[in-house]
């Protein structure tokens, strides 16, 4: 799973999202360092829908704009759970061999 | 619906995405851009328009997540536009004036070459030949297996036989003088080794070298060949007048270059939408693909380095024709292999999609 598309489904964990809402979490999730412009939103979005993964919750308009919110399918929520699970397996590792690391180099 | 220039400009760029998916996401893909953009915008920003520009492309490609669509359409579009620039430059060329006939050789030999009497002006009965003959459809296997080079701009040539009347530095400086005199344009003289070193032990120093002088007036190009006396009855000057590439060339070969690389756009498009999973042949018609393009633009990736060396290496009163810096016809046999697995490819794409096949009736 691509980064953005992990901070999406991320984004979604917290509650339904409209399109700029999404943008706005991923990148406070991310520090900053992933800056999702809506062409890749809304393309990654019809990925997501079309594998099942996130679904239309409802539509609203603000000031003349139209806001429609995602949310994560159960499906998504398995998905996001086990990529989660995966990358902390990893950081898990990465940590150990680290500790392991810093007595020597200090 | 806002109608605010930023809004205005945003809806712009999403004419990149098809029709059906601004229906579906145009409003809020809008909206979106708005919510995004500080109240001081007033354009979209370089960034906002190249990711809408590429990712409205790779939807109207049919492949909205694939990262490298829009650079294979554009490979392919490019690829059909040079072929197609190739095809109507050979066409007009046909608007060339013939070769130079054996008065008007005669006219420029004296006037440029005085004092050398050649030895009899040879002029070809056509724009190109192969081996000096028309090109004739008997003559498919020599340009399918390795001999297309040999098609090449004919010229009438002239040479004379013998010991020089004066030594050859002197007939150079003459006839320069006289081409300047008489309004061509001289480019430098060139000098080459007239054969390559047979082996050890070569001194480079003792292999003589020819001089070459290239001209041109008009639509006339003139190259007189000046080579050492080495034998009694050799040749010591030798002499070819051509065309340069007509006026037509330009202008028919890029409108066909733009056509070119629209249809071959298009087509890349259909086939491309064609294929979307879950089509039966995709991974074919992609395997397919990547072989027509292979084959295709080997040939140009070998050859038009060489000839960009060739060109830049030494003078050209004008360019080789644009088939030749694709590699055609000397790979013409890749050309035509690539024509079938494209055509293979496209009647591939055209089988009916799983995705419109009716479901079977429950029994």
């Amino acid at each position: 799973m691509r980064e953005p598309t992990y901070l999406i489904l991320t984004a979604l964990a917290a509650g339904p999202r409209y399109g700029y809402a999404i943008i706005q979490d991923v990148a406070g999730l991310s520090q900053g360092s992933t800056s999702l412009l809506p062409g890749t939103l809304y393309t990654a979005l019809d990925r997501l829908a079309a594998e099942g993964l996130v679904e239309l919750d409802r539509e609203e308009r603000v000031d003349g704009r139209l806001r429609r919110y995602y949310r994560l399918t159960p499906d998504g929520v398995a998905a996001l759970a086990t990529e989660t699970a995966r990358m902390r397996r990893f950081t898990t590792a990465a940590e150990t061999r680290l500790r392991t690391l810093r007595p020597r180099t200090a | 619906m806002t109608s605010d220039p930023l809004a205005r400009r945003y809806r712009r760029l999403l004419l990149c995405y098809p029709r059906a998916y601004r229906r579906e996401r145009g409003e809020e893909l809008v909206a979106t851009l708005l919510d995004a953009a500080p109240p001081t915008r007033t354009r979209p920003t370089a960034r906002e328009t190249a990711n809408l520009i590429g990712h409205g492309l790779r939807a109207r490609l049919g492949r909205p997540t694939s990262r490298t669509v829009v650079a294979w359409a554009a490979l392919a579009a490019v690829v059909c536009g040079l072929f197609t620039a190739s095809v109507a430059t050979r066409i007009a060329w046909e608007t060339s004036r013939p070769m130079p006939d054996r008065a008007e050789a005669a006219a420029i030999l004296a006037d440029v070459l005085p004092g050398h009497e050649v030895d009899g002006i040879h002029v070809p009965s056509g724009l190109f030949r192969i081996y000096g003959e028309p090109l004739r459809l008997t003559d498919v296997d020599l340009l399918l297996f390795g001999e297309g080079n040999e098609y090449a701009l004919t010229a009438t040539t002239a040479s004379r036989n013998g010991t020089p009347p004066v030594p050859l530095d002197q007939t150079a400086a003459t006839a320069q003088q006289r081409l300047r005199d008489g309004g061509w344009t001289v480019y430098p003289v060139t000098h080459n080794d007239m054969y390559g070193c047979a082996g050890p032990p070569c001194d480079p120093t003792t292999i003589p070298q020819d001089t070459r002088l290239l001209a041109k007036r008009g639509d006339t190009v003139l190259e007189v060949n000046l080579y050492p006396h080495q034998a009694a009855d050799g040749t010591y000057l030798a002499v070819t007048l051509g065309r340069t590439t007509p006026a037509a060339v330009l202008p028919a070969a890029s409108v066909a270059g733009l056509l070119g690389t629209i249809a071959g756009w298009f087509l890349f498009g259909w086939a491309s939408r064609r294929t979307q999973a879950p089509h039966a042949a995709r991974r074919a018609v992609d395997v397919l693909f990547g072989v027509t393009m292979s084959l295709w633009w080997g040939p140009i990736a070998i050859t038009a380095p060489l000839a960009l060396q060739h060109h830049l290496g030494e003078p050209h009163p004008q360019p080789h024709p644009l088939w030749e810096w694709l590699g055609q016809p000397m790979f013409s046999l890749f050309l035509v292999a690539g024509c079938a697995t494209a055509l293979l490819g496209l009647a591939l794409a055209a089988l009916p999609s799983r995705r419109f096949q009716p479901r079977p009736a429950p029994a």
